[in-house]
């Protein structure tokens, strides 16, 4: 595989759109990728769309509203990592040698839904008995808190850290900082998750044009470098599993790690799946970020907060920024190369020059979750 | 509904009185009691909930059908407050390990406060939401022993 880089970003904030098309969402998000990579529009080899829930040739609508059609469009769905499956996809074609300039978005309208828990699919036995994502995280909570003694109030202090670096996002879906208290004392969804615990669903798009490095260099001295690239899917049992322990992301981190030889010290920025507060936490151990157990320790040090080590979703992650289901890989990905750039504003990491971006989920009865990518970048 | 040597199912019973929301999860044996329909391949013995066509450990598709143990240890458990229409909230809902590495989804029938993880539950059956006519749904539940 030849090196591949990012060379342009997009991102509209995220919130909902109830009037607007899912195209109509997606667009500003694309020329905004386009405008800043410098290239040549009819130069996009390939445009891989991720989305989970926009229907058939999403791609395509977004793209016919630029003009910009003909080329090879591949629509991804992949859940939760849609678009960043669309992003390994593009990747692969760019670092194959089979494309030079390749776009990916994420798009997703979920307002189209109304409000309230999310669509799943009725041919999985657990949605008939009841299963609902934020009862699943729950139950990971419940045992997380049995085995290792964390508190439903320890466990909302993520929510408070996802909102104070939410508040200083002006993409985020909810710019707002909220207390303990709040956390504590807003409705219940499924014990031990009160409202506050959980990502609000809404509308969004983010893209990006990937290119190879012959390519990235005529437009930047020092472009964004994504040295991993890596999608896995959950193991299939209908026996007894760990859900303290984030299988599917543990693997596919250490694949990543191997593929662009860092490890966890090496990590300033994080932006990670914390679709509910126990995510987050979860997500520290697979990634190797503290030992198994020992997530709360690390989350109250402030290691993962702005000014901290390892800064973990300084957007505000998909408890702040938001969560438009396929659209969440791809806004991960442009807020890593905005912070390796330099130029995330007011919610920069100072000084980052490795960081990644973990996309994971989908439920669907005996597996983990369903899917799980992960993509490290470096400047 | 599944018929097999080792499952007797009460057909007037289950057709007639009673509405499962997954029919295909749950029978009631001669004396109305539930009981969970698994498979078990004949091949290599890996047990399935729900039944598998094929198996999921050899690819054999000789899978006889067979009846699940009535009891198991709850691993986890969620009160859930917010659901899709249909469903009564609040209700629980947990994990219930089985014998023979099953892990079974299901509603408990309890009150929250006296849900606890690894408190052993036994099979046992309920009104678990409405269709859209408003007619109750029943299914499987665990309570505890
Ligand atoms: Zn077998």
């Amino acid at each position: 595989m030849r090196e591949v880089c990012v060379i342009g970003t997009g991102l509209i904030p995220f919130g909902k759109y109830p009037d607007k098309t899912l195209a109509e969402i997606g667009w500003p998000a694309v020329k905004e990728a386009i405008v800043e990579s410098g290239v040549p529009p009819k130069s996009i080899d390939a445009v891989y769309c991720g989305s989970a829930l926009g229907g058939m040739l999403s791609g395509q609508r977004v793209m016919k509203s630029l003009g910009l059609t003909g080329m090879s469009i591949i629509n991804v769905e992949n859940a939760c990592s849609s678009s960043s499956s669309a992003l390994a996809e593009a990747w692969t074609a760019v670092g194959s040698g089979r494309h030079d300039v390749v776009l990916v978005v994420g798009v997703e309208k979920l307002t189209k839904f109304g409000g309230g828990t999310l669509p799943l699919e009725n041919e999985d036995w657990e949605v008939t008995q009841g299963m609902v994502m934020p009862a699943l995280y729950a139950m990971r909570a419940r045992r997380y808190m049995h085995e290792y003694g964390l508190t439903a109030r320890q466990l909302g202090e993520v929510s408070v850290k996802a909102h104070e670096h939410g508040a200083l996002n002006p993409n985020a879906q909810i710019r707002k900082r909220v207390s303990i208290d709040e956390v504590m004392a807003s409705r219940p969804v499924a014990d031990p998750f009160t409202l506050w615990h959980c990502c609000p669903t809404g509308d969004g798009a983010a893209a990006l044009v990937i290119a190879s490095a012959d390519v990235a260099r005529k437009q930047k001295a020092d472009p964004v470098r994504v040295t991993a690239s890596e999608v896995t899917s959950g193991l299939y049992t209908n026996g007894y599993r760990d859900m303290t322990w984030a299988e599917l992301t543990a693997r596919g981190a250490k694949e990543a790690y191997e593929m662009a030889g860092v490890g966890p010290q090496d990590i300033d920025v994080a932006e990670i799946h914390d679709a509910f507060t126990i995510a987050e936490l979860m997500y520290y151990e697979a990634f190797g970020f503290c030992e198994r157990g020992h997530a709360y320790e690390l989350l109250s040090s402030g290691a993962t907060s702005l000014g901290g080590d390892i800064c973990v979703n300084p957007s505000g992650g998909l408890l702040s920024r938001g969560h438009p289901v396929g659209a969440t890989g791809a806004a991960q990905a442009v807020e890593i190369v905005r912070q390796l750039e330099g130029r995330a504003g007011a919610h920069q990491v100072e000084g980052a020059r490795v960081g990644l971006a973990h996309a994971t989920g989908g439920g669907i009865a005996g597996l983990d979750h369903g899917a799980c990518s992960i993509h490290i970048f470096a400047r | 509904m599944t018929k097999s040597s080792t499952l007797v199912v009460n057909e007037a019973a289950a057709n007639a009185d009673t509405r499962f929301v997954a029919p295909d999860l749950v029978a009631l044996d001669a004396k109305g009691a539930p009981r969970l329909i698994g498979g078990r391949c004949r091949k290599c013995n890996a047990v399935s909930f729900p039944r598998a066509a094929v198996c999921a450990n050899c690819l054999s598709e000789d899978i006889e059908t067979i009846e699940l143990a009535h009891e198991g240890t709850l691993y986890s458990y969620s009160i859930v407050h917010q659901a899709p229409k249909g469903w009564t909230v609040p209700y629980a809902l947990g994990y219930v390990d089985l014998p023979d590495n099953v892990r079974v989804l299901a509603h408990l029938d309890a009150p929250a406060d006296k849900i606890t993880v690894n408190m052993p539950m036994r099979l046992s059956v309920g009104v678990v939401g409405a269709d859209p006519a408003g007619a109750p749904l029943l299914s499987y539940t665990f309570t505890p022993v």
